[in-house]
């Protein structure tokens, strides 16, 4: 294990860590209405949020792209406000959070629609505002399932490569994370240190999926299905 | 007094309730799918469709012509559901606190811990407890908020004849030691005597029947309101201390004597509740003599009503209204009509004690 190995690792960590902290808040929100909201348009808003699952992640990463150069609608607010986003560590954050963002959607969806809705109707008769009813019954009840989609969104995050490549490049110390090292040091005949990196991943990756599973698990045996 | 005027629209016909209620115990019979739920719900704030006008002891929760529409949480509304629906992730204490407003009296807490016996569950979670338990729980917690009125929507219904003796004195303890009004939906019609002295029965969205519980259960029996509906006798009464070795004891129901079997004293708390099935009542026209049987009474016919399933005979005897269920091969042979003089003769062991 060399230095740098262990300084991609530490930025691999921090942004996919980060990215998820900020889809945190929108996952849970998006999952809540989701499961709540019966009115027209339930299912458009879900596909088009679940896009992300289903394209080419270089689609993604293109259409981010186009989004935020320099005359793209996005671009161009941000250049105005002195903001550089492209090929940052910034840019491997976005592409990150926009790509694990569904995973999180949709467990949070399914925690809260696991959630007896009289539960929070007799919450509201003890006295409880919408609000308060949220935050005292459906959060409680539905934080493992939170818990879980927010660690898996973070092991996608940690894998992310194709929208990330795209907006952020491969730049080794600054938006180089393990994915893009992998693909960069087998490219150029370091299938050794490459592998060093695999190691790495899957090592990260058992840890993540493997919390996410048992507490999934014992989720199922609470409620008793 | 609670005065509704109400109306839902539900998917198989209108919920149309207009009424004034005194506001003690009210019953609120009917078959299932009558709106009985519906009712409890509008009233509760949580049908955001429902129209009309809600008062509750003077207090407007709901009035369309004013534009008042106060959200659930403002309402004071307290409310059992059947299935008791605690809070799963806290334990059976905090179910209940959830309800303590900040304003809330002090004491109020332990004194509904002590009323509703709930001291030993108090840190046990939900799911560890039994379905009496449950209902208790979630009748502390409805009552934690100080409600205007209780809606209890069949709370007995899911327990088995055991369990409800268990619960049963409780409500009665409450009704009699919180004064909350209630409206209390129930398919059995033994249930609503002995808790409520107004009644009133729905079908179809429509109140059909309303006034003091005997009366609507007079007109109710043997109509075929409800196939789930059973007509229990259901007495409350004293019971005397038993006496050593006796395998029967004296129990006071109305202006009745009767003989029940003795059961194991325990701490039961206000009055003692025993049900007989209307089938178990023997009818004759001659006092009965030399039978086994313990408890003899005479009594007028009120009223007699054929149904597929029988004959049912609603007969006054000894302060008690009795609804004795014969057989038409039976009924034909005695030739009974109304007004005429019967004897009852009921077992002790006919007897079954809820509370």
């Amino acid at each position: 294990m060399t230095a740098d190995d262990l300084g991609i690792l530490w930025l691999t960590v921090r942004v996919a860590a980060l990215a998820t902290v900020l889809i945190l808040p929108f996952g849970v929100a998006c999952g809540w209405l989701l499961a709540r909201w019966r009115g027209p348009g339930r299912t458009l808003a879900e596909t088009v949020m679940s896009l992300p699952l289903v394209l080419p992640p270089t689609a993604v990463g293109l259409l981010l792209l186009q989004a935020l150069r320099r005359n793209g609608p996005a671009g161009h607010l941000l250049e105005r406000a002195g903001i550089e986003l492209l090929f940052t560590p910034a840019a491997v954050v976005l592409a990150c959070a926009v790509m694990s963002f569904p995973f999180l959607v949709r467990f949070a969806r399914t925690a809260f629609e696991e959630v007896d809705p009289r539960l929070l109707s007799m919450a509201r008769t003890l006295g409880s505002t919408p609000a308060a009813a949220f935050r005292r019954i459906a959060l409680p009840l539905a934080w493992r399932g939170i818990l879980a989609g927010t660690l898996l969104a973070f092991s996608r995050a940690l894998g992310e490569f194709g929208a990330t490549i795209l907006v952020a490049g491969n730049i080794p110390g600054r938006t180089q994370t393990l994915a893009l090292a992998i693909f960069q040091r087998t490219h150029i005949g370091q299938d050794a240190a490459a592998m060093r990196l695999v190691v790495l991943t899957v090592a990260l990756g058992f840890v993540a999926v493997f919390a996410t599973e048992s507490l999934t698990r014992r989720r199922a045996r609470r409620i008793g299905v | 007094m609670i005065s509704l005027d109400v109306a839902l629209t539900l998917p198989r016909f209108e919920l149309r309730v207009e009424t004034d209620l005194a506001g003690g115990g009210v019953a609120v019979l009917g078959p299932s799918g009558a709106g009985k739920t519906s009712l409890l719900e509008t009233i509760a704030g949580l049908r955001p469709r429902a129209r009309g006008r809600v008062v509750v002891e003077g207090a407007v929760l709901m009035d369309d012509a004013s534009g008042v529409r106060l959200p659930p949480e403002a309402r004071r509304i307290g409310y059992v559901p059947q299935d008791a629906l605690l809070f799963p992730h806290q334990s059976v204490g905090d179910n209940v606190r959830f309800g303590l407003r900040s304003g809330a009296r002090s004491g109020l807490f332990d004194e509904l811990v002590e009323i509703l016996e709930i001291a030993p569950l108090i840190r046990r979670s939900p799911a560890a407890i039994s379905g009496g338990e449950r209902q208790r729980v979630a009748l502390a917690r409805a009552l934690a908020t100080e409600p205007r009125l209780l809606l209890l929507d069949e709370p007995l219904a899911a327990l088995d004849v055991e369990l409800k003796g268990r619960i049963l004195p409780y409500l009665l303890r409450v009704r009699d030691a919180l004064r909350v009004p209630f409206l209390y939906v129930t398919h059995n019609a033994g249930e609503a005597a002995v808790i409520a002295e107004e009644a009133l029965l729905l079908r179809e969205g429509s109140v059909v029947r309303q006034g003091p519980t005997e009366a609507v259960l007079a007109a109710m029996t043997g109509e075929h309101v409800d196939p789930a509906a059973r007509y229990e006798n259901v007495l409350a009464g004293a019971l005397e201390p038993r006496a050593a070795g006796m395998e029967t004891a004296t129990f006071h129901a109305g202006g009745a004597r009767l003989i029940v079997p003795a059961t194991p004293t325990e701490a039961a708390p206000g009055r003692t509740v025993f049900t007989v099935a209307p089938e178990e009542i023997l009818v004759s026209e001659r006092p009965p003599e030399r039978v086994s049987a313990r408890n003899r009474l005479f009594g007028r016919v009120m009223s007699v009503r054929e149904t597929p399933d029988g004959t049912w005979l609603r007969v006054h005897a000894e302060g008690i209204a009795w609804t004795v269920r014969l057989t038409h091969a039976a009924e034909e042979e005695l030739a009974i009509a109304p007004g005429a003089g019967v004897w009852l003769t009921i077992k002790a062991h006919a007897f079954h004690r809820l509370a």
